[in-house]
């Protein structure tokens, strides 16, 4: 085969790959919104309550606590993940053995698979501390969880503010704790942001180390005790189809499935928007980089 | 001027950094030995030939009770992995070599977010689809139940993909762009320089997105649990059920108590060394990297 | 003086990135066995000229040629053209050195390798060949199997120059290929670009005047009058005629400006 014939094979393959690719993804997002999008927009189905052994439920309590868990999950671990980028991005050395430290295990963390994060949830925040399985438990976990990524994207976005701008602090006779508050943490905001609305949606589509973490009790509607148990909706579609008790549970299992989706894709995209916003100020930057 | 250290005055805000930053350490510690401490009993009394037989019965009520054995559930993990890398990786790969030098920059853009949509897509999500769409598809083509290796191993191709395809993709980007240049400026094809300059220049980077796709695929629960069938089994036909170390662990953990529990544990202890020599395989490519190519 | 026969013919030339007019109606002869320099203040288009010459520009989204654009007196833009068989006779050595992050030898080789098989006799003699014409096969000998990323940036950059003889071109395009090294290195080349010349056309940008005036044969000064304007051919000679008895102007001026 000559060389001009192997480029053009070559690039047919690449093509076919990328096409498999792409409609592979474009067939599931079409296949889970064609059966579940109508239910899913259905106000009786997200605004109603699920029903055990007749049909017509909806997920509202667990919509709630997804949303209730996202919310605790940042609380716990937003403020953490900042302390400990601060300390990697401003103040620790070069080669310094203790952020080597940090960073290996937040990359063992990153890598650990959830259902291990669940187990240590079960027996360290449910049984050890005593709290019993409920939703901070599954929040505590869920933070540790998301921890590393947390912390990768806020140094990420701490580390991409150009040096003059602390110099210029640092030179008006600024603290380095101070620039950092005033200088650091205001221009790296769009990128911090951008990774926490990342971290909504992984929490939001998380259920494997939940289960046994929060036992999978509904919630009722309004109760705003973190000491509770929950159903949140990701664990819940799981849950729903493995017992199958309900009569229509492949209604509720196609309409939650969409919802979520709908959901994560949605603070996806919120996310992307920050992130464009964010390098839309650098704007200049990163197209001389490209060029 | 970064050497600087903190200037006095925040003696506080450092303290609040210092214990945010060992966050990450003590849980990483605590983990461990909890789930060590949770699957001693099993070491300790069923001890390993046990542990790591063939048999998993753990039931009272059954014949042969007191079998812990997760030997078919550890074949079941690296087959399902293996499966789903031997999908995952070539199509990743290929695919991020499509979007950085084969694709018009209009049609990378749309399939660079689909591939991040895909990315995305919640784990019960894929398994639901698997469970409605794959199975009975594979169902009807086979004969079979459709549910098995195969079936999960698809799904962990899926969920490879995004990983697989992003991480190689920055490795390919990370090339200077003096590579694709002087091989071009020398009458290579396309194909030539993507084969014998870029791959090869960029080729730790894609060991690693092999690596953490890997890793992934080991620790997936849900949407395996959903296709894989669950049996008890070892299994090697691609139509054959059974289970893998978290999707026996998410199946049993409910029901279990004593040394049913612990020995699941010991389950997830093996998760555990498992996750943590693939960040060593990880750490050794990138040192060797750093070394110069 | 009796015309020389002429490698390239460039005719009425212009270069477009994306709308933007980058060089206007350049019209010049390339003549064979002689180094020809193209000069000029920065963002003139010097380089982007020599890279229509292998038509490297079609990497550039966006870039459009209009104009003659003739080696040995076919249009190398013409739609049968085989754009990896034009580059193969129009070798390209860059600004900064870029070997491929591979061992010296396989880096020679690479050019001889991509058009079939070669055995390994074949290949040890072209490396060797090509080393020694680019004068570094004595300091390289006892490393082939050595990465090449390794070597000084010199060393580096006459490895490139040796892996474009490799393929044996007709014509060798070279883009300021000494702004990164320093003047021994620089020395060397330019030694070697002079014996280089016995059997090989030769283009070299640089931002440097004296290079210009020690290396070549011929000189092409090109300028832009205002920001945003093409640049322009202003005037093209014998480097000698060009660098006492400048006919413009505004070479005139660049000239002694750089000088004095």
């Amino acid at each position: 085969m000559s060389p001009k014939t192997a480029d053009r094979v070559a690039s047919a393959v690449f093509w076919a790959m990328g096409g498999i690719t792409a409609s592979a993804l474009l067939f599931i997002v079409v296949q889970i919104f064609w059966r579940g999008l109508a239910t899913a927009l259905s106000p009786s189905f997200f605004l109603g309550k699920p029903r055990a052994f007749e049909e017509g439920g909806g997920v509202l309590p667990m919509l709630v606590s997804s949303v209730y868990l996202a919310a605790w999950t940042l609380i716990i671990a937003v403020p953490v993940s900042l302390g400990a980028a601060i300390y990697l991005a401003e103040f620790a050395r070069k080669g310094s053995r203790a952020a080597g430290a940090v960073r290996f295990c937040a990359d063992s963390l990153a890598s650990l698979p959830s259902i291990v994060f669940g187990l240590f949830g079960m027996t360290f925040f449910a049984a050890y501390l005593g709290w019993g399985t409920c939703l901070l438990a599954g929040a505590c976990t869920l933070a540790l969880l998301n921890l590393p990524v947390l912390m990768r994207s806020a140094e990420e976005s701490m580390r991409a503010v150009p040096a003059a701008y602390r110099e210029a602090s640092l030179g008006l006779g600024a603290g380095r704790w101070t620039t950092v508050r005033q200088v650091v943490i205001p221009s790296a905001m769009p990128g911090i942001l951008a990774g926490t609305v990342l971290t909504v949606g992984r929490v939001l589509g998380e259920s494997a180390s939940l289960i046994y973490v929060m036992m999978l009790v509904t919630r009722k509607v309004p109760s705003f005790s973190p000491f509770s148990n929950a159903a949140p909706l990701a664990s819940n579609i799981w849950y729903t189809q493995t017992e199958a008790i309900i009569p229509d549970y492949r209604r509720v299992v196609d309409g939650g499935a969409a919802l979520l989706l709908l959901l994560v894709l949605a603070v996806n995209l919120a996310a992307r928007a920050l992130g464009k916003a964010y390098s839309k100020r650098k704007g200049v930057k990163t197209a001389d980089a490209r060029a | 001027m970064r050497e600087r250290k903190a200037k006095k005055g925040d003696p506080l805000a450092r303290a609040v950094m210092l214990v945010c930053s060992s966050v990450c350490i003590l849980g990483i510690a605590l983990i461990f030995i909890f789930i060590i401490k949770e699957s001693l009993p099993a070491f300790r009394e069923l001890g390993p030939s046990n542990l790591f037989g063939a048999q998993w019965s753990p039931d009272v009520s059954e014949p042969a009770a007191g079998k812990y054995g997760m030997l078919a559930f550890i074949n079941g993990t690296l087959l399902t992995t293996l499966g789903g890398l031997l999908l995952g990786a070539p199509l990743g790969i290929s695919t991020a070599i499509f979007l950085d030098q084969v694709a018009p920059r209009r049609a990378a853009r749309v399939i660079h977010r689909g591939v991040e949509m895909l990315a995305g897509i919640p784990s019960v999500v894929i398994g639901w689809f698997g469970l409605t769409m794959l199975v009975p598809f594979l169902a009807r083509i086979s004969g079979t139940g459709g549910d098995g290796l195969l079936a999960a191993s698809i799904v962990l191709g899926i969920m490879t993909l995004p990983t697989i395809t992003f991480l190689s993709l920055e490795a390919l980007r990370s090339l200077p762009p003096e590579y694709k240049e002087a091989s071009l400026a020398m009458g290579a094809t396309r194909w030539q320089t993507i084969r014998r300059i870029l791959v090869p220049a960029a080729r730790r980077g894609i060991l690693v997105a092999v690596i953490l796709g890997m890793g992934r695929a080991i620790g997936e629960t849900m949407a395996v649990q959903m296709v894989i069938g669950n049996a008890r089994q070892a299994a090697w036909g691609p139509f054959q059920r059974t289970s893998t170390l978290p999707s026996r662990i998410i199946t049993d953990m409910g029901e279990s108590s004593g040394l049913f529990r612990s020995a699941l544990f010991a389950q997830g202890l093996v998760l555990l060394v498992l996750a943590m020599l693939l960040i060593l395989a990880i750490r050794l490519v990138n040192r060797e990297r750093g070394r110069g190519r | 003086m009796p015309e020389l026969e002429h490698k390239m013919r460039i005719e009425g030339l212009c270069l477009y990135y994306n709308g933007f007019k980058a060089l206007e109606d350049i019209s010049m002869k390339v003549y064979c066995r002689r180094i020809t320099a193209l000069i000029g203040p920065s963002g003139c288009g010097k380089s982007s000229l020599l890279r229509c010459l292998n038509r490297m520009n079609d990497l550039v989204e966006g870039a459009r040629v209009e104009g003659v654009l003739e080696l040995d007196g076919e249009d190398i833009h013409s739609a049968c053209r085989d754009l990896t068989a034009l580059r193969r006779r129009v070798g390209m050595v860059f600004q900064k050195p870029n070997p491929f992050p591979m061992s010296v030898f396989d880096n020679v080789a690479y050019g001889p390798r991509l058009t079939g098989r070669k055995s390994r006799g074949e290949l040890e003699e072209i490396v060797e060949r090509s080393l020694r014409r680019a004068a570094l096969w004595d300091e390289v000998k006892d490393k082939l199997r050595q990465s090449a990323l390794a070597l000084s940036g010199g060393q580096q950059q006459r490895l490139c120059i040796a892996r474009v003889l490799a393929v044996q071109p007709e014509v060798i395009l070279l883009d300021e290929p000494c702004s990164a090294l320093d003047p021994i290195s620089t020395q060397r080349i330019e030694d070697l670009l002079a014996e280089l010349k016995s059997s090989y056309t030769i283009v070299i940008v640089t931002h440097n005047m004296q290079q210009a005036a020690r290396v070549s044969d011929y000189t092409a000064f090109l300028t832009i009058e205002n920001q945003g304007e093409p640049g322009r051919l202003i005037e093209y000679g014998e480097t000698e005629d060009i660098f006492t008895r400048p006919r413009d102007q505004r070479t005139e001026n660049y000239i002694t400006g750089r000088f004095g």
